[in-house]
């Protein structure tokens, strides 16, 4: 019975201040598009360095007849070998051979290979680390001094900082963004019911001498921030949607993508679209009530 | 004395209200003795010592005392900014008084709490001078407004609109809008919406400032009827003729100050 009566009232209010409301919708709808495509490309972004994180590991070098005076012993691999199941920070590890090595350099190099006459290339162990931070330490557990029969011991120093660097930058200009947008959405959501207010002076004078309690006032207000707020992200998620279906294949096509990098479902983003669109709706709204509205 | 003085103006105007809309069951309330429910006694506003001071320094009203029973009919007069509307607004405690304390209805308004204020004012009906009425609905809807904004039924509101609105003589134009009505047309509208839940208590804020003469004594006889149901109104005034005639009390501010309170004066 009464939200029948909030909500003919609101309806009432949205038809009669369209141009207010529009404005509104169109505020949210391009506040939630920019906050949807953010939250695509930040958690797609996010797996991508995820995805590289992943291929941080260390490698161990043992010595060549090469590189050092003589080739490692066996003896000297194992030892190698025990060190690092001892290590809680290490995940898995894995021998490659000095054949290992040479046939994925031809796989990769065919003409550099294709003339040299022997392998030159030294037998490793690739350690995965539990997590990708790790990596250094792992690699200074190696070092200083280095275990006989190891060459070097290298895990992408300059890689690892990039990516980790890259990666809280992304995050934080995806934090920043999404919380400016979302005060923008607010605002803007007060803005229009504030002019609502405005222009209905007179429909809450009247109210407020009939004796209406002051929920009775506001819900109506209430409600149609809400309202803006959710007709504003379903058009954003149905712009979103058209993006994705349309112009995303066409950009994706270009960009070698492995599969492990995947950007949150669709359905979830939505969800959140929408869930903070009404939060904005209910706090725009809120904020003017507040100010404007003190029954 | 005076008591047969009262009763043959209320037949007088009992005349005039039957004529009206031929009401059948107002004219068979002529017949008792003291027809109209005359100030019993218990009071209905008290206002003690009360001053308002707007900021920074306007001085609106200044230790106004007086009591007004309940079922009386008040004529509140004085010039512009004599703080008429002042009183009007911390009857409905739109203000709150400076110092002083005011009592409607045996409740003292400082001591009610701000969820309660719509409580107080469902129980006080408002008239203005330019009506207030919502222009985007008809006249059947905006009385029907102040039912529905206290949550009552809808087959209340079917049964309670129609009736009143035929009460004020408007029986024929509930579904018109305001700007298709009569300023006295519109005046009733407001009347009947302010009057629909029959509040003991009835404020007026010039409701006859912006009509002419003749409709003024149609909007004068609404009221005093609606008064003889045991309603208390209070009508703040400028129509000098109306008061004269009408013979009712009389308060008079100045400057914020009652200068003159008579039982049954004139202008002055």
């Amino acid at each position: 019975m009464r939200t029948k009566i909030f909500f003919s009232e609101a309806l009432r209010s949205i038809g009669a201040n369209i141009s207010t409301t529009a404005a509104a919708v169109m505020t949210v709808l391009i506040g939630m598009f920019l906050l949807g495509l953010f939250i695509a490309l930040g958690s797609w972004v996010i797996s991508w360095t995820n995805h590289v994180k992943k291929d941080l590991v260390v490698n161990v070098y043992f010595c060549t007849d090469l590189t050092c005076e003589k080739e490692a012993l066996p003896k000297e691999i194992n030892a190698v070998s025990a060190e690092l199941d001892q290590n809680p920070m290490v995940k898995s590890y894995r021998f490659v051979s000095k054949e290992d090595a040479w046939e994925e350099m031809q796989e990769r190099f065919p003409e550099l290979t294709a003339e040299t006459v022997r392998n030159p290339l030294p037998a490793s162990y690739e350690v995965i680390p539990v997590n990708a931070d790790q990596v250094q330490a792992i690699a200074a557990s190696l070092q200083e001094p280095t275990p006989p029969g190891v060459e070097t011991v290298k895990y992408g120093e300059k890689k690892a900082e990039r990516v980790l660097q890259v990666a809280t930058i992304i995050g934080a200009i995806f934090l920043v963004g999404s919380i400016i947008l979302l005060v923008a959405s607010t605002i803007l959501i007060a803005n229009t019911i504030r002019l609502s207010i405005f222009s209905r002076r007179r429909e809450i004078e009247v109210m407020k001498l009939v004796g209406a309690s002051n929920w009775f006032v506001r819900a109506p207000f209430m409600l149609e921030g809400l309202l803006c707020g959710l007709a504003g992200s379903i058009l954003a998620v149905i712009l979103l949607l058209l993006a994705k279906e349309f112009a995303l294949p066409g950009i994706m096509g270009r960009i070698e993508s492995p599969d492990d990098i995947q950007a949150w479902s669709f359905p979830i983003v939505a969800l959140i679209l929408v869930a903070m669109s009404l939060l904005v709706g209910a706090a725009g709204s809120g904020i003017t009530l507040r100010r404007f509205l003190r029954i | 004395m005076q008591e047969t003085d009262q009763t043959d103006h209320l037949d007088a105007s009992r005349a005039t209200t039957a004529e009206l809309n031929g009401d059948p069951e107002e004219a068979t309330q002529v017949e008792p003795v003291a027809p109209e429910p005359a100030p019993s006694g218990s009071p209905m506003i008290i206002f003690e010592a009360v001053s308002k001071v707007y900021d920074p320094n306007v001085v609106a009203l200044r230790d106004t005392s007086f009591v007004i029973d309940k079922g009386e009919f008040v004529f509140l007069v004085g010039p512009s900014g004599s703080g008429k509307s002042t009183i009007m607004r911390l009857l409905l405690r739109e203000l709150d008084p400076t110092g002083g304390r005011i009592i409607v209805g045996g409740r003292e308004l400082a001591r009610l709490r701000r969820s309660k204020v719509p409580m107080l004012r469902r129980n006080i009906g408002c008239v203005f001078q330019d009506f207030k009425l919502l222009t985007d609905r008809t006249a059947y809807d905006n009385v029907a407004y102040a039912l529905k904004v206290q949550g009552q039924s809808k087959d209340l509101i079917r049964a309670k609109v129609p009736e009143i609105l035929a009460l004020v003589g408007l029986g024929s134009k509930m579904n018109s809008f305001p700007h298709e009505l009569s300023g006295g047309e519109q005046q009733r509208v407001s009347v009947a919406r302010a009057f629909v839940n029959h509040p003991p208590l009835l404020i007026c804020d010039e409701p006859t400032g912006n009509l002419d003469p003749d409709t003024s004594v149609g909007i004068m006889q609404l009221l005093y009827r609606i008064n003889r149901t045991g309603t208390t109104v209070l009508m703040a005034t400028h129509d000098r003729e109306m008061v004269d005639k009408m013979q009712r009390r009389v308060i008079a501010l100045e400057e914020g100050v009652v200068v003159r309170d008579e039982r049954r004066g004139g202008y002055g």
